[in-house]
Parts: C-alpha cells; sequence; structure tokens
C-alpha cells in the first residue's frame, strides 16, 4: 500500500526547499523513486509515513553537467543512462560511468538517480565507490543555507546520512582528476544484469617510473557502506609497484575490509575474492600505466 | 490530482488518486491490460512502457509523476489493426510461449530500435536484460529483434 497522499511537482530549487520546511518530516522527495517505490510495496519501515512526495524531475538544474578547470558539477538528478551517455563524464570519470553501466537494468538506469544513489545510502549502490576514488563532495541547500560536504563525511551508515528532513542535494562536485590517474572499478554480483553487488571495488592509481606516486581505494557492498581507505593508500605511497607489493596491497586490504566488516558468515568467501579483485584491477592498471 | 499526458498518441485528461502507479493507471483506468504485473518492484520487467522515448518500469512510476509525459504502450504500437513488425516477428520466430513477458519484451526492443535501429546481438541482450522469460529462453526473443531491425 503506497501511503502517499500528495505529489508535488516544484519547478526551482527554491521551492523545493520551500515545500521541505512547513511539514513535520511526512515529506520526501523523489526522483527516479526506484528505491522508494519498492520500499512502499514491501512496506518497508523507512517508507510507511511518507504523505507528501516532493517530484524533482521537472528541475532543469538538477539534472546538468557543468565543467569548468577546476571541477565537474553534476546535478543530483541526472540518470544513470544520462550519465552512460553524457561525453564529458564519460571522459573526467570513467570509473563512475563503467559503475553505472552495471547498475541495475536498461529501465532501471532510465529512470535511477546519481543521487538517488547515496542518498538512500544502500551499502550495495554501485556508484558510491567510484564517487569515492574521486573525492566527490556535494553541495547541500536549505532556506536557510548552502553548505558543500564530502561525500564520505555525508556517509554515516547503511541507510543513513547527514541529510536533514529540510535540505536536498543539488549537486555532486568531483574535482578534475589530475590525467595521471588512471584507474579501474570492478562489481561483483550474483549475475549479469538486475543484480545487487556484493563486492564493488573503484581503484585509482598514478604510477611514475616504477614507484606509486599516489593510489586511491574505495569499496562497496563489501563494507557496510562506501569506504575509502586511507590507511592502505598512504602505507604504500611511494613503494615500487611490482607483483610483490600488488600482493600486498591485495593481502592489507582483504584485512582492512574484515576490520571494518566484522567476520560474517560470507568472509571467509568474500575476503579471498576482494583480494583476487584487488589484485586483477591493479595489474590491470599496471598494465595500461606502462 | 489531476494529470494531463499522452497516451499512446492521444492527449489524456484524467482525476487520479496520487497514490497509484502508471501501471495502475494504465490497467485500471484505462483497460491497457496489455502491460502486465509481474514482480512490482521492478526486476522482472512484465510492466515496461515507453515513458518520454525510454523503456521503464511501469511498477516504478507513480502516476503522479507523469505529468506532460508521453506513455506508449503495447496497445499503441500497431497500425491501423496491423501488428509491429516486432510483433509479427516475435510470432513467427517462436518467441511467444505463455507470452506473459511478451508485451514488456516488446517494449524493450521497441525502446532499443528507437535510438539504435542496427543493434548488435550484445546491444540487444542489454536492452532486455532487465526483461525475465521462463519459457521460451532468449534465443528466439533476440532473433526476433534481429530480424526485425533488419525489416524496419
Amino acid at each position: 500500500m503506497i501511503p502517499v497522499k500528495e505529489i508535488l511537482l516544484p519547478e526551482t530549487v527554491d521551492e523545493v526547499c520551500r515545500l521541505l520546511q512547513d511539514t513535520n518530516g511526512l515529506s520526501k522527495i523523489i526522483a527516479g523513486g526506484t528505491d522508494i517505490i519498492p520500499g512502499f510495496h514491501i512496506e518497508s519501515p523507512r517508507f510507511v509515513n511518507i504523505e507528501r512526495l516532493i517530484d524533482i524531475n521537472n528541475i532543469d538544474e538538477l539534472k546538468s553537467v557543468s565543467v569548468t578547470e577546476d571541477y565537474i558539477s553534476i546535478g543530483s538528478a541526472i540518470s544513470f543512462s544520462e550519465i552512460i551517455s553524457n561525453p564529458v563524464i564519460n571522459e573526467k570519470l570513467p570509473l563512475l560511468v563503467k559503475a553505472s553501466r552495471t547498475i541495475g537494468s536498461t529501465q532501471i538506469r532510465n529512470r535511477a538517480t546519481l543521487g538517488g544513489n547515496f542518498i538512500n545510502n544502500a551499502p550495495c549502490a554501485d556508484s558510491v565507490a567510484p564517487l569515492l576514488v574521486y573525492d566527490a563532495e556535494i553541495k547541500i541547500k536549505s532556506i536557510a543555507a548552502e553548505k558543500i560536504m564530502k561525500l564520505q563525511d555525508f556517509l554515516v551508515k547503511p541507510y543513513r546520512t547527514r541529510l536533514m528532513s529540510d535540505e536536498i542535494v543539488t549537486q555532486i562536485i568531483v574535482p578534475n582528476p589530475p590525467a595521471k590517474l588512471i584507474g579501474d572499478f570492478y562489481k561483483l554480483g550474483r549475475r549479469r544484469a538486475v543484480s545487487i553487488s556484493r563486492i564493488s571495488l573503484a581503484i585509482l592509481l598514478d604510477v611514475n617510473n616504477g614507484f606509486i606516486n599516489e593510489m586511491r581505494i574505495a569499496s562497496g557492498a563489501v563494507t557496510p557502506i562506501g569506504t575509502r581507505f586511507y590507511d592502505v593508500e598512504e602505507f604504500f605511497k611511494g613503494r615500487i609497484l611490482d607483483d610483490e607489493l600488488i600482493k600486498d596491497i591485495a593481502i592489507k586490504l582483504g584485512e582492512r575490509i574484515m576490520e571494518v566488516s566484522g567476520v560474517r558468515w560470507s568472509s571467509e568467501y568474500k575476503i579471498p575474492v576482494v583480494q583476487q579483485v584487488c589484485y586483477q584491477l591493479i595489474k590491470g592498471i599496471e598494465r595500461r600505466s606502462l | 490530482m489531476k494529470i494531463s499526458f499522452v497516451l499512446n498518441s492521444q492527449n489524456m485528461s484524467i482525476e487520479i488518486e496520487p497514490n497509484i502507479r502508471l501501471l495502475d493507471l494504465l490497467r485500471d483506468k484505462f483497460n491497457l491490460t496489455g502491460t502486465k504485473e509481474g514482480c512490482s518492484i521492478g526486476e522482472c520487467g512484465a510492466c515496461t512502457v515507453i515513458m518520454n522515448g525510454k523503456a521503464v518500469n511501469s511498477c516504478l512510476v507513480l502516476a503522479g509523476q507523469c505529468y506532460g509525459a508521453e506513455i506508449i504502450t503495447i496497445e499503441g504500437i500497431e497500425k491501423d489493426g496491423k501488428l509491429h513488425p516486432l510483433q509479427e516477428n516475435f510470432l513467427k520466430s517462436g518467441a511467444v510461449q505463455c507470452g506473459f513477458c511478451s508485451p514488456g519484451m516488446i517494449m524493450s526492443a521497441y525502446a532499443l530500435l528507437l535510438k539504435n535501429p542496427n543493434p548488435t546481438e550484445e546491444e540487444i541482450k542489454d536492452a532486455i536484460a532487465g526483461n525475465l522469460c521462463r519459457c521460451t529462453g532468449y534465443k528466439q526473443i533476440i532473433d526476433a529483434v534481429e530480424k526485425t531491425a533488419k525489416e524496419i
């Protein structure tokens, strides 16, 4: 049973902020609806009290992509299909495009949005690990204020973020990645399409004369929420990237993921697999760096 | 709430409850029962329709979100009482058995051919990856789409 009594169709972000202002937490923003509407269907406790939906699909500002010398700014209500077909995002953020292609199906990608993916903050949200290695920040607006926050800080725990009930995420702001950083993304699910991620990893690497100049690693699904591993990145900085070191990175990452996630029934399977995924990803990046 | 939209090339205006889905609007208000309800959570694709030129799961769109949209359902693709070539080729290729997935499958293929008239086999597989068929398997369905692409 869908509890909604009213759907509002604002045309500006200011209007959204005003609508969010005068309620008692019974309003929720809807964009693609691919999490909210099945949530209603299964009577998820997260969605039982929603009486007003504020549909943001008619707001152009939230669908636009712009580039400056320093950053790429992406509207939060951009769909994954729009990400996949956007030439600027393809050029600057290839890992985000690769992850977007693995999401759901064509029908889902035509509706589901980038903002919705991390605002819902399911552990398996496929776009989060790429956004984290790209050091993404988000712009949040309310009637009272506008602020910018690191995505990593915005994500609290599964299905929880720092978003307040009177706020809307308007933009995802990604600093232009240095051209020397090349990377890859891998998602492991139980099947090839319409698949919930079990493990995903995003890695960016800058190798200079065989030395690791910079490395960025983020996980999805295998950790409770998308997580950057700054300590692992720092630990291997400046080291010579050879086969032994890649194995060491993979082992260390597996150990850290185990610490973050705790021992689970699936750990015996997942940890060796995540280590193998890490090894293969870095091997592939190493080949492309030569 | 009142919504106006285009349904199978006809302008429509209708008073609806805000808590119904596009799927319910099509089946219950317009009697367009070609669009099927399968899983209701966006995994099976039986309810696929075209919204503004793109395939969507009508179980994951609220009717109130369709304001001003252009919707095409399986009933809207025949012309002058003649089946669409996709429908013809599904029949000819043995791509229909129980028929429950066929409307959604055909709408996904229809959306693909709208933007890509000459798809590769991989592109066809990708376009129908969100549509489950439990009878014929997928080979005949892919054949039917390939055949249609060659004809039109």
